[in-house]
């Protein structure tokens, strides 16, 4: 049961004012799939290096700072996983080998009583935004089951929306014998968002004009393209004893992570120096990665007194 | 015999009509031992001397000044004392710290501690050497700020004395007026009232004697050492920019109260930021006495003059009241530091009243958030104690709530009647329990609970276990740095913190304490303190936080928005108790008072 695309909406979202991104979506959780089979990539996506850590690591990274709710990596029966940002869950599917959709039905249902709504996304999403994601979990409202990206020519269902309430359903899909995300479509209140409806959205638009957030990495070659991509364009901050010399007014250096972007500006975080992301959360965690369009604060870990 | 870098007496002087007499208080090794000397000994003295439900403006309240065996020795900092008393803004006990050569001075009178009781007929000084205490009448003392009392005491009574002295609001009973000395300020609580209730306008004091050290010569090596780590990047901040480092930092992550707490951000706060304000009004550093971190930075002002300035008293005259102007803040301090009151608490207590004016609960219409010559008319207003406003806002803003009325109290940002520094309680959520449940009120402090929330190790803004773990741990840092006495702000070059403060106090005393017994003095200072003021009538209920940082959700920089419900904070305060090993109501067991050798 799918509705007509989505119309532009305009105007509709408050705005940051660090960064210029709307509201984190509230009620919400983020769903990473990791268990793939990753034949064609010759390595398991989830343990690919990105930037000092893993593929897997910058998609929950992503999710759990996109999110309010948990965020939950679901890995296949017995799947080692490489080291998770802090509070990131793992569950297990209970069954190996039958896709997407058991770990679609594995993460929407450790997920369902804690949140409405989940963002689900596969590892191999190097560019995944923020934006993007608040984006799409914006278009589900009450009434919709599903919200489906129809970007760059493909349907997206693993950088898409989906109500928890299903999770029975998925799996019971899956108890027929269905594998395929599709099957759930045919089922559901499903809304679809292309490529207008998408970058309608002012911060998608600023930060992800190409809708690079669902492009995968599948090959190597693929990996290869990406990793040599130049890191985002990113806005720094120093304060204290940090920010001699005038280094406290913004400074844009190019970072994929935020270690990175203390490495540009000549910090490295340790116990006297920590950072904040958009003013959010406070890190001392350098591996967490950066999009366009982030403000970077450094601060002395002793603020204070 | 005492131990070293202590004398094991303390004097205790009792002020009567025109005289003062003195008399001798034996502080046994083992009372030292387990109170270690500066808060913590003040502490103990208050259960000792101070008549339960005492009056804290009745001349019969003690006030005390109180050194450690650390004072007088090389270790950078330690030139420290405590100032403690039933405070007569919260009705409990407080505490408060400065740093000058009074520390030095005061305990080479020959006592570790001297406390004050009694009232002079008229406004007196109040001498202590080697012979003793004295008083002299010194009525025309009046009205002269801290600072000008000190000058005139040099003029009459010669450059052999230091002098801790009150300023004008003291002398009139506002309930958060300072102590002072050399600029330096023993500011929260209402320590300045005490004294001037005693009439007491300054307590002059003049080394007579010396106390030997246990090693000197591990002493000399240990200071050595410790001077040399307090020049790394743990004091860095402090060095380079001061205190006032925090504002854009704290803007920067949405934890700077602003507009009586109504917002985490204020926009104009690059204004107020000492970025900004070395580059284009920075003039001098200067040290406390004994301190090689160098904190205090000194600006320029507009017309001429220079102004210390601090994070507390820029946050709490600047955005707290919606001022952005520097030069109304640093004309604000200044007009603080004249009067001799304590800036977070007249900034916290005008901002309260700037909310009741723009809610129609006060009519002074020309008291508004942002307007710097009407802050400066309130601070007037406060130290004259002027008919009406100056007579609500001098009694702090808890006072003047209930008086108020109309839901005033929910927004008044105290806990238990101390005005809230500059820490945004909803999205710093170990900091908002050591907020809660300290013993002196709403206290940064006392409570460094914010360095976890800070330091990347605790979800800021969902209060949990973690964050309990954090505010005891940093209650039981301070209360062993504010008992032996070091500064706060050596804290970071500690790697095993306890461990090396142990090694300290050894090499000073000779007692053969290690890390567990420091450990246990921390706790037992804390329960102390709770055990006092359990005496004074706190109950479970004064562990909380204004209603507004219950009720209603905070807008962060990012967007989102951090709440602290009451359900949480109760959970947290529940575990807090449980660490303490308290009941259920907060109390102190049977066992655990033994313990306080009272």
């Amino acid at each position: 049961m799918l509705s007509t695309l989505l119309s532009p909406v305009r105007g509709a979202e408050g705005r940051c004012r660090c960064t210029g991104y709307p509201r984190v979506v509230g009620k919400a959780a983020g769903v990473v799939l990791a268990g793939g089979r990753s034949t064609r990539m010759g390595t398991a996506k989830s343990e690919l290096e990105w930037h000092g850590s893993t593929l897997l690591y910058r998609a929950a990274a992503v999710m759990a700072r996109s999110v309010d709710g948990p965020v939950v990596v679901v890995a296949a029966p017995g799947q080692e996983l490489p080291e998770l940002p802090a509070g990131v869950e793992v569950v297990e599917d209970p069954v190996d080998g039958l896709g997407p959709m058991q770990g679609l039905a594995a993460g929407l249902a450790a997920v369902a009583d804690r949140a409405d709504v989940a963002f689900v996304c596969s590892t191999d999403l190097p560019f995944l935004h923020p934006a993007y994601v608040r984006r799409v979990l914006r278009a589900l409202t009450d009434d919709i089951d599903v919200v489906l990206p129809v970007a760059r020519g493909f349907r997206q269902p693993l950088a898409a929306a989906y109500q928890t309430r299903i999770a029975g359903l998925v799996a019971k899909l899956l108890a027929e014998g269905n594998q395929r995300p599709g099957m759930i479509f045919k089922h559901c209140d499903v809304t679809q968002l292309d490529d207008a409806a998408l970058l309608a959205d002012a911060a998608v638009a600023k930060y992800d004009p190409e809708l690079d957030s669902v492009l995968n990495v599948n090959t190597p070659e693929d990996y290869r393209a990406a990793r040599d991509r130049e890191p985002p364009e990113v806005v720094v901050e120093r304060f204290g004893a940090l920010a001699k010399g005038g280094g406290h007014r913004p400074k844009v250096v190019r970072a994929a992570t935020i270690g990175q972007a203390a490495e540009v500006v000549g910090l490295t975080l340790d116990r006297h120096v920590v950072a904040a992301l958009n003013g959010d959360q406070v890190t001392k965690d350098g591996r967490l990665p950066l999009v366009a369009g982030d403000a970077v604060a450094f601060l002395s870990a002793d603020a204070g007194g | 015999m005492a131990p070293g870098g202590f004398f094991g007496q303390a004097l205790v002087v009792d002020v009567h009509a025109g005289h003062a007499t003195g008399s001798r208080l034996t502080l046994d090794d083992q009372v030292l031992r387990a109170y270690l000397g500066g808060v913590g000994l003040g502490t103990w003295l208050m259960h000792r001397l101070a008549p339960p439900g005492v009056d804290p403006l009745a001349p019969q309240a003690p006030l005390a000044f109180v050194y450690s065996s650390l004072v007088g020795t090389p270790l950078t900092t330690s030139a420290k004392f405590a100032v403690v008393a039933k405070s007569p803004l919260t009705g409990l006990l407080t505490d408060a710290l400065a740093s000058s050569q009074f520390a030095i001075s005061g305990k080479l009178t020959g006592h570790d501690a001297i406390v004050i009781r009694g009232r002079a007929d008229e406004l007196s000084v109040l001498l202590i050497d080697g012979d003793g205490p004295r008083l002299e009448p010194a009525p025309d003392f009046a009205g002269l700020s801290a600072a000008d009392a000190e000058t005139k005491a040099k003029e009459r009574f010669g450059r052999g004395w230091r002098t801790a002295a009150i300023g004008p609001a003291g002398e009139r009973g506002v309930r958060y007026a300072t102590i002072s000395h050399d600029g330096r300020h023993a500011g929260r609580g209402g320590l300045g009232a005490v004294l001037g209730a005693k009439n007491i306008k300054a307590v002059l004091v003049k080394a007579a004697t010396k106390v030997g050290v246990a090693d000197q010569a591990g002493v000399l090596a240990a200071a050595k050492d410790l001077r040399g780590r307090s020049f790394g990047p743990a004091t860095a901040k402090y060095r380079e920019l001061g205190t006032l480092a925090n504002l854009l930092a704290f803007n920067a992550v949405s934890t700077l109260p602003t507009r009586n707490f109504t917002a985490a951000t204020f926009a104009e706060a690059p204004r107020l930021a000492a970025e900004e304000l070395h580059e284009l009004r920075g003039v001098a550093r200067n040290s406390c006495a004994s301190c090689s971190i160098g904190c205090e930075h000194i600006y320029a002002r507009k017309g001429g003059g220079s102004q210390r300035m601090e994070y507390e008293n820029v946050f709490a005259l600047g955005p707290l009241c919606g001022v952005s102007d520097p030069d109304d803040v640093f004309a604000a301090s200044a007009r603080c530091d004249e009067l001799g009151i304590d800036t977070i608490s007249a900034g916290g207590t005008i901002a309260w009243a700037m909310e009741c004016v723009e809610r129609g609960l006060i009519e002074e219409p020309w008291l508004r958030f942002g307007d710097g010559a009407a802050l400066l008319r309130a601070l007037d207003a406060i130290g004259s104690r002027a008919a009406g406003l100056g007579e609500l806002l001098a009694e702090g803003s808890r006072r003047a709530a209930e008086r108020v009325g109309h839901g005033s109290l929910d927004f008044a940002a105290q806990v238990k009647g101390l005005e809230m520094p500059g820490y945004e309680p909803r999205s710093l959520q170990s900091m908002a329990l050591g907020l809660a449940v300290n013993a002196r009120g709403a206290d940064h402090n006392r409570s460094g609970a914010y360095e976890a929330d800070l330091s990347g190790d605790v979800d800021r803004f969902h209060g949990g276990a973690a964050h309990v773990a954090a505010a005891v741990q940093t209650e039981d840092k301070a209360a062993v740095m504010d008992s032996m006495i070091l500064c706060k702000f050596l804290r970071g070059v500690f790697d095993d913190p306890f461990t090396e403060w142990a090694r300290l106090l050894a090499l000073v005393t000779g007692w053969d304490l290690d890390a567990d017994e420091l450990r246990t003095a921390a706790r037992r200072i804390v329960r102390a303190k709770r055990a006092f003021n359990l005496r004074e009538g706190a109950t479970a209920a004064d562990d909380t936080l204004p209603v507004r940082m219950l009720e209603t959700p905070i807008e962060l920089g990012s967007g989102r928005t951090a709440a602290l419900t009451a359900d949480r904070l109760r959970s947290m305060v529940a575990s807090y108790y449980e660490a303490r090993g308290l009941d259920q109501d907060g109390r102190v067991s049977a066992t655990d008072l033994a313990d306080l050798f009272l």
